[in-house]
């Protein structure tokens, strides 16, 4: 459409009788046009005198004094506001206080609860996706209860999880080894809870995708670059 | 109802008082302004002025008094709160009640309509007696400037624009109420709508209010 098409068609929209589309078109239209801007204000001149054809009549006399208690029901509020006082603001601020506390302690909770659920997410995605391979490891004489599975995707993400594995002492952090022709490749270092579970997220060596022994040995925290503490898990694929 | 004698209209104070619209409509103006300021006697002072004509608009376009009604409690509710949207630059006091009015009362007519709950046909109300004569008699004098305008439409433009203004219906709506091609409506309404204004211009003195 042209300009000259929307002007045609202001008469109509003064009227609100243009059709849907053709008032989207229009509106468009006179967002950027300043002529048709001043026409569409000269046309509902126009329009607006064709109430004056309605016969005047007047309303009954309670429709004023409704519409007046309405406006000072709506004024009133903001005068009539007490002004706090200093004991409410106390409580009130303790209060404030203790929800943001509860409030905080809810957002961690959440939050902690949302990435918990999103590594089990990955860790399930990581064991279903097509070429991952997954580990088994099982402990030696120095933690012989724990158990450790390592899952890995073919790009080498890999996801440990270990259960069962004596607290580590202060200062030292179990690392994850790949040994590839009898040589160690370093992985990541990890910590465990009370109840023995640890997890880490690491990324497997290329030269160990295919064949590897994986062992956890108890390090210095940190981790180093060749082990020197004893083996407490061990396994391969 | 017509209370002063055509003949001596046009030296009485009221019309006198009618040619001076700036004057109105700054004064409107400034009404409007007060109740943007919370005043309320600015709002009770444009209820008195307007509320027989957008009384009798709402009564027109609902056909039920008490319908009407409570639309002109939410019209002057609306201006309460809304006052501060009025530009005077993009137009003057009377079409910005008369719109908002009128666009309040096809709201509701919509809402009757869907609820299948329109007044009965043919129990229109009818206008009552305005106390004031002065008032009543210039009221009159500007209704008939519009009705004069429309009695010289002819049927097929006068009729699709009463259509959308006092019932509410599209073009399409139009078109297929009246049985008539789209395209032949748009052009009705728009030569109908090109007349009127030609008709009514200049007579913009006779469009101002008075209490």
């Amino acid at each position: 459409m042209v300009h000259d098409d929307y002007k045609e068609m202001i008469p109509a929209h003064a009227l609100a009788a243009l059709d849907a589309g053709d008032e989207r078109a229009l509106n468009e239209h006179l967002a950027g046009c300043a002529e048709c801007h001043r026409d569409m204000a000269e046309w509902e001149e126009t329009a607006a005198k064709l109430a004056l054809s309605a016969k005047p009549m007047e309303p009954s006399p309670q429709v004023r004094e409704k519409i007046l208690n309405k406006i000072r029901a709506e004024k009133s509020p903001s005068k009539v506001l007490p002004f706090p006082s200093p004991r409410r603001t106390i409580w009130g601020a303790i209060a404030a206080v203790l929800l943001f506390g509860a409030l905080l302690v809810s957002v961690i909770v959440l939050w902690q609860q949302n990435r918990e659920l999103r590594r089990q997410n990955q860790f399930a995605e990581l064991l279903t996706a097509p070429g991952s391979r997954i580990a088994e490891l099982s402990g030696t004489n120095e933690a012989p209860g724990s158990t450790a599975k390592l899952a890995y995707d073919k790009n080498g993400r890999a996801f440990l999880i270990a259960n069962g594995l004596p607290q580590a002492p202060e200062g030292k952090e179990y690392q994850l080894w790949y040994i590839v022709d009898n040589k160690p490749l370093p992985g990541k270092t990890f910590a465990t809870d009370n109840s023995g579970h640890g997890r880490l997220e690491d990324q497997v060596p290329e030269a160990a995708r295919q064949s590897a022994i994986f062992a956890i040995t108890l390090e210095p925290a940190g981790g180093v670059r060749t082990p020197t503490g004893a083996i407490y898990l061990r396994g391969e694929l | 109802m017509l209370l002063v004698a055509q003949s001596g209209w046009t030296s009485s104070p009221v019309y006198l008082e009618a040619l001076r619209s700036e004057q109105v409509q700054d004064n409107d103006v400034e009404l409007l302004k007060g109740v943007a300021s919370q005043d309320e006697a600015a709002l009770a002072a444009l209820y008195d002025r307007y509320r027989v004509i957008l009384f009798g608009l709402l009564v027109r376009i609902l056909n039920n008094r008490e319908e009407a009604e409570d639309v002109l409690q939410e019209v002057f509710l609306q201006v309460w709160r809304r006052a501060a949207d009025f530009d005077e630059n993009r137009g003057r006091p009377f079409t910005w009640l008369v719109t908002l009015a009128r666009s309040r009362g096809i709201d509701r007519l919509r809402t009757l309509a869907a609820r299948e709950r329109v007044a009965v046909a043919g129990a229109k109300d009818e206008a009552e007696a305005v106390s004031d004569a002065a008032s009543d008699a210039f009221r009159s004098e500007q209704r008939g400037l519009v009705t004069n305008a429309l009695a010289q439409l002819p049927d097929e433009q006068q009729h699709p624009l009463m259509l959308a203004y006092f019932d509410g219906l599209t073009q399409t709506e139009i078109a297929a109420r009246l049985g008539a091609p789209l395209g032949t409506v748009k052009t009705r309404m728009r030569t109908g709508m090109m007349k009127l204004r030609e008709m009514l211009a200049g007579k913009d003195a006779s469009f101002g209010f008075r209490v």
